[in-house]
């Protein structure tokens, strides 16, 4: 049996202008248990949507969503086993942190004994002992992001939703607490559903990603898959850097592509589910493209052009070629300490190198 | 240079000079009344001829009025303490009831969708627009009309409809002010509709709850016009009473017992203010 199963949820919304907006359209997903399922897309993509959808703070247009064999369609929020960890936290500010946590406890009945004994390990759980008799508002960022999670893990849901949980931290506190995260569902074994916009997060924490955009599903996958083999224009330029060359399939080989682009270049690339003729696009990331001399041999996974510009961005250089048509490709070359040097001066001519296996191949306007 | 920052001077002048003029001119009168219950002029209290606190005596039975020029002008202790308790009654019982309607009232417009809740809205904040003389006559047409002895439970429910008005004005600019995560967040550990209500919106929206309480209160203390209306002959209110008195002159018990009534306004709108900057 399938843990939790989103089948073709949809959810409109009028504006206040009148026009109809579809913040989830057909989405249908499976979802394991014990998994880290993130749900990353753009601000408005249908994520947040889902996630309330999933809490039962919004109701669905239709579809239904059905967890361990049974529907939650008419199950109010506060009868469905998941917790959330809103993205301000929501702790009541008139409650202490024990209270806050003990919350859920309370109002199920657990007496005092119980509840502190329980309230106490939680605490423990997310480091915060000795926290209990404090206010909310007393305790920085970090910390009530710790007591949030503890207020919703202490019932033992048998999912946790995150919306954002993150985005209010700094850099370096995020990136401890998306290790400090990915550890406590490991430890704690309750499936995590994960909202945010940021792809690197989703990429460092995810057993799977469901990648969204204008309230449809876009693509589902473990992190390589997503950043290898993105399905379509929209994923590969939102989960990193992707160059795409547009072009014809005018040849096959072996699982090999030759795609002929607009100005008659001829590209090889990797895609099976493709015929001749079919109109398609190369992706290429940064970091699979190297700079040559001018005089490297044509090739159909060479490409000429003219260095107009290069960043030095710390452990790389980001170096843009206008490669003609009105084309630049970006790329990533190692930098090395011995500075940029005269081989990156903008007006150089280079020869782009990939190897086939790199490009991937993803339809035309999909 | 010179000249623009004397012209900068004299303006400030000019403003410092008209903000002071104003808050005498608000101020102004209500420091006379002070003063005059201080005076023991019995004839003219324009005149100041010797500082006196027997009107406030007389309030509270601690002097006679026996033989004076006063003594067919003044009510008796008795007399004030009945009035008194009768407008406490009325405002505790009137404040108390539409801080529970307006509460509820503004916790559910804010909240829930339905039909016609623009409309509804508008119709709430009607009766504070309607003027109270409109207003009491028509109350007092009811009653008349369904067959009620005019008493202290007309005069209550006839402040109930209109300051259920304000409460949920108040209860609602706190309740606009509300993060509704909490809510959310209540919900999604368990807490029924109920629970969610008392333990998490309620706390929250206190304040504006106290504070809309308050001001039900000292409106209803001070109502005239409406309760003029449906007050019945054994149940008049401290306002109504004043009204009376003042019908055999403005005597210096009248200062006295307005000047008491200054300071309890006074003392709750401050106690109001205080809730209301409160954070949440």
């Amino acid at each position: 049996m399938v843990f939790l199963q989103i089948a073709s949820v949809h959810k409109a919304y009028a504006t206040p202008e009148g026009a109809l907006v579809r913040a989830l359209d057909d989405v249908t997903i499976n979802v394991k248990n014990n998994e880290f399922l993130t749900l990353l897309g753009p601000s408005g993509c249908g994520k947040t949507t889902l996630l309330k959808c999933l809490a039962g703070f919004e109701d669905m247009d239709g579809g239904d969503i059905i967890l361990e064999g049974k529907s939650l369609r008419s199950v109010p929020a506060h009868h469905r086993p998941l917790n959330t960890v809103f993205q301000n936290y929501a702790l009541f500010p008139h409650m202490t942190v024990a209270q806050n946590i003990g919350y859920g406890l309370d109002v199920a009945g657990v007496k005092k004994p119980e509840r502190d004994r329980r309230v106490g390990e939680a605490l423990e759980m997310v480091g915060l002992e000795g926290f209990g008799g404090r206010r909310p508002a007393q305790l920085s960022g970090g910390q009530q992001q710790r007591v949030a999670l503890a207020r919703s893990l202490i019932l033992k849901p048998r999912i946790l939703l995150l919306d954002e949980p993150l985005s209010a931290l700094d850099r370096k506190m995020r990136e401890s607490m998306q290790i400090e995260l990915k550890n406590l569902q490991h430890t704690v074994g309750i499936t995590f559903i994960f909202v945010t916009h940021d792809q690197e997060e989703a990429l460092a924490m995810s057993d799977r990603i469901a990648v969204f955009n204008h309230g449809r599903l876009q693509q589902i996958g473990n992190s390589t898959e997503i950043y290898d083999t993105p399905a379509n224009d929209f994923v590969a330029n939102f989960v990193g850097t992707s160059n795409l060359f547009a072009g014809k399939v005018i040849a096959r080989n072996n699982g090999l592509l030759i795609v002929e682009t607009a100005n008659g270049r001829k590209l090889v690339g990797t895609g099976d589910r493709f015929a001749i003729g079919d109109s398609v696009k190369l992706v290429l990331r940064p970091e699979h493209l190297r700079i040559t001399g001018p005089d490297e041999p044509a090739s159909d996974h060479a490409i000429s052009g003219t260095i107009t510009d290069a960043v030095f961005v710390g452990s790389v250089v980001r170096v843009h070629v206008d490669v003609g048509f009105g084309r630049t490709a970006i790329l990533h070359q190692k930098y090395d300490r011995r500075g940029l040097g005269s081989a990156l001066n903008p007006g150089t001519a280079v020869t782009i190198v990939y190897s086939p296996e790199a490009a991937h191949i993803i339809p035309e306007g999909a | 240079m010179l000249k623009g920052l004397k012209e900068g001077k004299l303006w400030s002048i000019l403003f410092n000079g008209y903000g002071l003029l104003f808050l005498t001119f608000l101020y102004m009168p209500l420091g006379l009344i002070v003063l005059y219950s201080f005076n023991s002029n019995p004839i003219n209290m324009a005149v100041w001829t010797g500082f006196t606190l027997d009107w406030y005596a007389t309030i509270f039975g601690g002097a006679s009025v026996e033989g004076t020029f006063d003594a067919a002008f003044t009510e008796s202790p008795e007399r004030i303490f009945e009035v008194v308790k009768n407008s406490f009654l009325v405002a505790i019982f009137a404040a108390s009831i539409s801080t529970i309607i307006g509460t509820a009232t503004a916790v559910a417009l804010a909240r829930y969708k339905f039909a016609g809740k623009r409309f509804y809205q508008a119709l709430l904040i009607l009766p504070m627009l309607v003027p109270d003389i409109v207003l009491g006559i028509a109350l007092l047409i009811f009653f008349v009309g369904a067959g009620f002895e005019l008493s202290l439970l007309t005069i209550i429910i006839g402040h109930v409809t209109f300051l259920s008005s304000y409460v949920f004005i108040v209860v609602s600019t706190r309740m606009a002010g509300m993060d509704t995560t909490l809510e959310q967040a209540s919900a999604d550990l368990g807490a029924g509709p109920l629970t969610t209500f008392w333990r998490v919106t309620l706390p929250q929206i206190m304040p504006g709850v106290i504070g809309g309480f308050l001001l039900g209160f000292i409106i209803s203390l001070d109502d005239v016009v409406i309760t003029y209306f449906i007050a019945g002959v054994g149940s008049q209110t401290l306002p109504l009473f004043i009204l009376a008195m003042m019908r055999r002159g403005l005597r210096p018990q009248i200062t006295a017992l307005a000047v008491l009534i200054l300071i309890f306004s006074f003392v709750v709108a401050t106690i109001g203010l205080l809730l209301r900057n409160r954070k949440p």
